[in-house]
């Protein structure tokens, strides 16, 4: 396209707009931060792949996950968040100031919230495209095990959760048959779960097997299966599969930038920090114990109001620990430490000797140690003088008022003589 | 370069995206096809299979439940 690319302004720039990135769009623009949501294609995430969500509270009808999440982007929408329905193609993460590329628009932001989700493995047989989600392809036993009730399912898969949702599945469906790829009796899951799914007299194993094809007029009813030793086909007639091999998050843009687990996932603080400042993590892309829309939800509040927090916080930086206007001496403590509580008698001497002349902070990093992080101050207590905006002298450790007072006279006469 | 608006406004899957399908292959390299579309399961397959092909894509909602998918003919 020849039009020029433009450059857009947000404090807070929310990529994927699942039931998390929803949320903390929803408490960020609520905290009257201008706020843009970028979603590749149906705003609702992987919950709009559910036809009944039972267990997300407040809604006992068994809505669709779709409509659940159509109600938080109008919620979103009246907090006054601006949608964009692109895919990002880049994201710049370090610096105050990130940058977010699509291909016809950069955006800048303070904050970015990374909520991507992921997306389950597939096993790539035939057909199976035809059947995924709502046709009979489920990849969530805490979703769909109620519906296969007295039913036979397939499980696709031999590790922790294939196993550990296997037996979940017991408690509703008739029959459980679990393909695994390996000799009878190898599983890759943990030894308790599976001696205890061995014992389970409602499960039964498919073992050297893989999927081969799907079949079935609109929705799923036999599942085939291959020997991997003869490459005999093994029809298995079922009302759903489930398939836990696995979990894609999608941190493709991200992954060289961002802290990453083994498999992939981004590590966060309880927070949603991640190991870059400014920018947060929600949702089932972050390494997270249970992912359900409620768990998205609650990160996503977490994430929208650290954001908040993040950008007051900047702001207290700039305009009032690096003012412009005078010299400045930040007093950084920890209240629960005495000897630090004791300094605060003679900061207060130093401020009144020196009478207006002088901007004095005090910062307790009890609270939050962000302002001494930016200050790059780890030891406590900490005096740190400013001219100008920028750090002339840091103080750490051992603090003298003498020697504090001398320096500062040495600065003001400095700036008198400008 | 012309843009080509493509109306699949009350139609299911499979259908917007077999109808983009076949609209594009009679386009030219930097054309737009501008698909109209009012079904969010086509909302979750018509920009994945224009991404895959490798064009570039954007999404318009236009009315409430009711979306213009741009999609730049890149090669």
């Amino acid at each position: 396209m020849s039009r020029e690319k433009t450059t857009e302004f947000y404090d807070v720039a929310v990529i994927g707009g699942g039931a998390a990135g929803l949320t903390a769009a929803i408490y960020s623009a609520r905290a009257r931060l201008k706020t843009i949501l970028f979603e590749k294609a149906l705003v609702g995430g992987l919950a709009t792949y559910t036809n009944e969500v039972e267990n997300y509270p407040g809604f006992p009808n068994k809505p669709k996950g779709e409509d659940i999440t159509n109600l938080m982007k109008a919620q979103a929408k009246n907090m006054g968040v601006d949608f964009k329905l692109t895919d990002v193609k880049s994201v710049e993460l370090h610096g105050e100031e990130k940058t977010i590329e699509t291909f016809r628009t950069t955006y800048k932001a303070k904050v970015v919230i990374l909520a991507m989700g992921g997306r389950p493995r597939i096993t790539k047989a035939e057909n199976e495209e035809k059947y995924l989600f709502d046709k009979g392809i489920s990849f969530c036993a805490t979703c769909d095990a109620a519906s296969n009730t007295g039913k036979t399912v397939v499980v696709i898969g031999s590790g922790d959760a294939a196993i550990e949702e296997g037996m979940f599945l017991t408690k509703f469906a008739d029959k459980v048959i679990v393909s695994v790829l390996h000799h009878e009796g190898k599983m890759d899951c943990n030894e308790i779960a599976k001696e205890a799914a061995l014992r389970n007299p409602k499960m039964a194993f498919v073992w050297n097997s893989t999927v081969k094809r799907f079949e079935g007029e609109d929705h799923l009813d036999t599942v085939v299966l291959k020997d991997l030793r003869t490459d005999e086909e093994i029809p298995v007639k079922c009302d759903s599969c489930f398939e836990f091999i696995g979990y894609i998050p999608n941190t493709e843009i991200v992954k060289e930038q961002i802290k990453l687990t083994r498999a992939g996932y981004i590590i966060t603080n309880e927070k949603m920090e991640t190991n870059i400042e400014g920018v947060f993590s929600c949702g089932d892309i972050r390494d997270k114990w249970l992912k359900q829309i409620a768990t998205a939800v609650g990160d996503g509040a977490i994430a929208g109001y650290a954001s908040e927090k993040y950008i007051a916080e900047s702001e207290t930086f700039h305009d009032v620990i690096l003012q412009k206007e005078k010299p400045g001496l930040t007093f950084i403590y920890n209240a629960v430490d005495a000897e630090s509580r004791e300094f605060l008698i003679e900061i207060e001497k130093i401020e009144n000797h020196f009478e207006g002349r002088l901007v004095v902070n005090r910062v307790d990093i009890y609270k939050s140690s962000g302002i001494a992080d930016r200050l790059n101050v780890t030891e406590f207590p900490a005096v740190i003088l400013t001219v100008e905006g920028k750090v002339k002298e840091r103080i750490i450790g051992q603090l003298d008022s003498q020697k504090i007072n001398d320096m500062l006279d040495a600065i003001c006469v400095e700036c008198h003589n400008k | 370069m012309k843009e080509v608006m493509l109306d699949c406004l009350g139609e299911a899957c499979p259908i917007p995206i077999v109808k983009s399908q076949n609209k594009m292959k009679e386009l030219a390299v930097g054309d737009l096809l501008i698909v109209q579309i009012d079904h969010s399961c086509a909302m979750k397959n018509v920009p994945d299979w224009a991404r895959g092909e490798g064009y570039n894509v954007e999404v318009e909602e236009v009315g409430d439940g009711e979306w213009e998918v741009i999609i730049e003919k890149t090669k």
